[in-house]
């Protein structure tokens, strides 16, 4: 004996199925490339190494207070994100995305998923000696070959947090040592090997890895970040102090176009 | 004593942190289990709650789905099995705790956006849960005094009864003493195992119930102190709380009418509840849901050669991950099970440290003695007969040749016949293919088989003696004749065999490689994982495996269970795989691919 409710229920589902098939079927062809984007929403990404200040920013950012955290395994999003300063009207998703290793491939794909990027806030200890800024440079390098492969790029602030404290560094000394370092990086990256294609195994040369080498190769002089499409600026703050005013300009000034 | 107690979100925002000592809060300890918790996919549970120990701290935790909180406990060892049960006590009255005033449901509600935001469209995780919040701090506090109080006379009977083998002191009275014999059958019960540990957990549990017993079995001190606590957290209290018992009253009177809330709450199953599973979502998903999809899975993963019990370890995961939580609008149970299976697979396979060997090569070239010489960058390989190691060898010293590094090739495989001779044509190959003048068979300015930039080191065969003899006389040739990297071929062992395994350990002592690379074949199938394990444990509890390189994937299509295995047995990362059997098929890992693979 079959109920009326499930009966009432097996007819909804075929009713909304063949909907949700139709909804799916014709977005697809009326926006080109639909797949390929999940995230529409203008976007500002923080993203850095682990326990350099991204989860303590994105607080301060979204509740004007420095919160207690610990290591994050999850993206903080807030999605219809204002600066109440001067654009009253304009709305972005801001992510703060977790520092650990573990996380990068979901970062990465993230900055490819998100179609309106309007900018990268990379979150820098600049009290590490600049000696030691290798994994720094090497995060740093992972997201441009990614933004890169944009045709402008994508801009990125070099946000120099923990300026409060007296070994701090001037972020103009760590620029320079970042584009040292990614220098390096880069020669020995055209050494690596490859990874094994995600089409096929036997496909021996690897299209997506050569376009990323490729999109940042730069001239025998070395990596400059004045040469690639986006903007990169270095700008000092502390989160700590609650003095992240130039940041904030930064974010002003791209969330309005 | 425990040492910390917390309570965070996985997005990192910690909603409490207690120090037992009274010093300031230590995030960073909070920190290092959230990195070991990250990196371990394997999580083994033996008590209530799982645990996660680092060199000197243990870590027991409790994760709740709804919403997705971590609550952790710090303590020093969980060798101790009165901290393991104290620990766990701690978790249970925290939990109960937060489930009754209400936090969860305030959560929920900013989560899912409801109520006023602020002047950035936000409202944050705990917005308007302040009071709450540190009510449950002060209650946490006071509660958690008084279970200290009791378990310390709890530890003094005990001892006290030990020495003197008097079972019930004089002191003891009435109840008390009733009690005290109680106890002392669940020490001798406890120094009896498992059962024992049980036993105890659960009279722990029955103490947070606060039945009158037991109340009126807390000793006068307790009180003493509660008012001290009170005193402390008197602003939010005032003075209502003259006496330490009325706070205790009322966190019990609130413990007690949130047990008869929980026991209330209806299981529905309904038509809607059906239409939620499969097409609309937003359903909470129950263990039945999960089962027949679960089941699939499970065997979908054996098909692709998963060992049985790294499968059911991954649907256990998938479960404890998914069970209470909430399934996204328009998304059904199945495909939700799907992909936290597909994000549970790709962080396992995903390595939680970056290796980036040619820096750490370079580094070491970079650090020269006095006389200008540096130590050799060392690799060796070991694994099961056949299954690579000499080939993968040979592929690895081609990468480093061509990244202009000189490579020593030293033939520790002093056992099998032949073993010397495969190295001396894989020499010989590498030799012409760095540089083409090179006459094969020609000897190079020192008088060995190889050119100037690739080099075979040999000392024919014999027992393990000889290898760790070469082993040692090849590092220091290497050093001296200018070599950037020494790579070490074994002989071929079976895991299982303790005679062939147990020379491993001194040779891993004597020659100390920079890396020892494991290579497993992707053929092999379940045997993987007492294969990668026998092999993680033979060089001692100082030294583990460094990575994997699985060879033959090229062999198996997407039967790539064997990576799965491999890891899950000793959460070691897979650095390169093979693909065929020339010098060109290493390729590094991609754990999208292989996850793909896995699932297709
Ligand atoms: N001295 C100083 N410390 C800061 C500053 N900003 C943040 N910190 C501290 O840095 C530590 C890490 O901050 P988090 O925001 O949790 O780090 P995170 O970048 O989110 O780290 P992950 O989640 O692991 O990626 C915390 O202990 C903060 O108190 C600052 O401006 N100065
Ligand atoms: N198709 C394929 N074959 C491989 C791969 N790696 C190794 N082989 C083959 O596997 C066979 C055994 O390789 P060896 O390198 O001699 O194995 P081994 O582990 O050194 O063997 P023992 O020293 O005897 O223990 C050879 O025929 C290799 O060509 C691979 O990635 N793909
Ligand atoms: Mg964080
Ligand atoms: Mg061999």
């Amino acid at each position: 004996m079959l109920s009326t409710p499930i009966l009432l229920a097996c007819i909804i589902v075929m009713i909304s199925a063949a909907f949700v098939l139709i909804v799916q079927k014709t977005s697809a062809n009326v926006i080109p490339g639909a797949s390929k984007y999940t995230n529409r929403a203008p976007t500002f990404i923080i993203a850095g190494l682990p326990q350099t200040g991204k989860t303590a920013l994105f607080n301060l950012l979204t509740t004007d207070s420095v919160k207690p955290s610990v290591m994050s395994q999850e993206p903080n999003v807030a999605e219809d994100y204002m600066l109440p300063t001067s654009h009253k009207n304009f709305k972005f998703k801001l992510i703060d995305f977790p520092g650990h290793d573990k996380f990068r491939s979901e970062l990465l794909q993230t900055i490819k998923d998100s179609s309106q990027l309007k900018g990268l806030i990379y979150v820098i200890d600049s009290t590490i000696n600049p000696k030691e800024l290798v994994s720094t440079a090497e995060l740093l390098y992972e997201i441009l070959s990614v933004t890169e492969l944009r045709p402008d790029g994508v801009d990125i602030l070099l946000a120099c947090n923990k300026s409060e404290s007296f070994v701090a560094r001037p972020p103009s000394k760590i620029k320079g040592a970042l584009e040292k370092e990614i220098t390096e990086i880069m020669k020995r990256k055209a050494k690596s090997l490859k990874a094994n294609s995600k089409k096929s195994l036997s496909d021996d040369a690897n299209d997506d890895d050569d376009d990323e080498v490729a999109v940042l190769q730069q001239n025998s002089a070395g990596f400059e970040f004045d040469r690639i499409d986006g903007n990169v600026d270095a700008k000092e703050g502390s989160v700590l102090k609650n003095d992240i005013d130039k940041w904030e300009c930064w974010i002003d000034e791209r969330a309005m176009n | 004593m425990i040492d910390q107690f917390a309570v965070f979100t996985p997005a990192g925002n910690l909603l409490y942190g207690y120090n037992s000592l009274n010093k300031k809060f230590s995030e960073t300890q909070i920190n290092r289990f959230v990195s070991e918790f990250i990196s371990q996919p394997v999580k083994d549970v033996t008590s209530k709650f799982p645990i996660i120990s680092t060199s000197d701290t243990s870590y027991m935790y409790h994760e709740t789905k709804q919403p997705h909180l971590f609550l952790v406990v710090s303590f020093a060892s969980s060798e101790s099995i009165q901290l393991t049960a104290e620990a766990e006590s701690v978790v249970v009255l925290a939990t109960k705790l937060w489930e009754s005033l209400g936090l969860n449901e305030v959560i929920l509600d900013n989560i899912s956006g409801k109520g006023k935001k602020n002047v950035h469209n936000f409202r944050f995780i705990t917005e308007g849960a302040s009071d709450q919040i540190s009510k449950f701090g002060s209650y946490f506090e006071v509660k958690y005094d008084e279970m200290k109080k009791t378990s310390q006379q709890k530890g003094k009977k005990h001892t006290a009864n030990y020495n003197k083998q008097v079972p019930v002191s004089a002191a003891n009275k009435g109840k008390q003493s009733s009690k005290g014999k109680k106890e002392n059958s669940q020490i001798k019960a406890r120094k009896w195992g498992r059962d024992g540990l049980l036993e105890e957990t659960a009279a722990m549990d029955e103490s947070l119930d606060f039945s009158e017993g037991n109340r009126t079995a807390s000793p006068p001190i307790a009180i003493g102190s509660d008012l001290e606590s009170d005193m402390r957290n008197g602003s939010q209290f005032g003075k209502q709380n003259d006496k330490g018992e009325f706070l205790i009253n009322e966190i019990d009177e609130l413990l007690a009418s949130n047990k008869e809330k929980s026991k209330a709450k209806p299981t529905t199953s309904s038509p809607f509840s059906f239409l939620q599973k499969h097409i609309l979502g937003n359903k909470t998903i129950s263990e039945e849901d999960l089962k027949t999809v679960l089941d699939s899975l499970k065997q979908k993963l054996i098909s692709k050669n998963v060992a049985p019990e790294v499968a059911d370890h991954l649907c256990n995961q998938v479960s404890k991950d998914l069970i209470g939580s909430k399934t996204e609008n328009w998304t059904s149970v199945d495909q939700t099970a799907r992909e936290s299976l597909q994000k549970c697979l790709s962080s396992i396979l995903t390595p939680s440290v970056s290796v980036d060997l040619l820096h750490e090569i370079q580094k070491r070239i970079n650090k020269k003695d006095s006389s200008g010489l540096n130590d050799p960058y060392v690799f060796s390989v070991v694994g099961v007969n056949g299954v690579g190691k000499s080939t993968n060898l040979s592929k690895l010293a081609f990468w480093l040749l061509k990244n202009n590094l000189k490579v020593l090739i030293v033939a520790c495989d002093t056992f099998r016949s032949g073993a010397v001779e495969q190295l001396r044509v894989h020499v010989e190959n590498l030799a012409q293919l760095t540089d083409h003048n090179h006459v094969r068979g020609t000897k190079n300015r020192r008088g060995k088989t190889g050119n100037e930039y690739v080099e075979l080191f040999e000392g024919g065969y014999g027992g393990s003696n000889l290898v760790t003899k070469i082993a040692k006389q090849a590092i220091k040739y290497a050093k001296t004749e200018h070599f950037d990297v020494v790579l070490m071929d074994t002989a071929g062992r079976r895991h299982n065999d303790a005679t062939l395994m147990s020379p491993l350990k001194s040779f891993a002592e004597q020659a100390n490689p920079d890396k020892i690379i494991m290579v497993g074949e992707a053929l092999v199938g379940t045997d993987s994982v007492q294969q990668a394990h026998n092999f993680n444990q033979a060089f001692g509890k100082e030294r583990n495996l460094d990575f994997f390189i699985i060879s033959k994937c090229d062999t198996v299509g997407e039967l790539l269970g064997t990576m799965v295995n491999m890891v899950y047995a000793t959460s070691i990362p897979i650095l390169f795989i093979g693909v065929g059997q020339t010098y060109t098929d290493l390729r590094t890992l991609s754990v999208e691919w292989a996850v793909n693979s896995l699932l297709s």
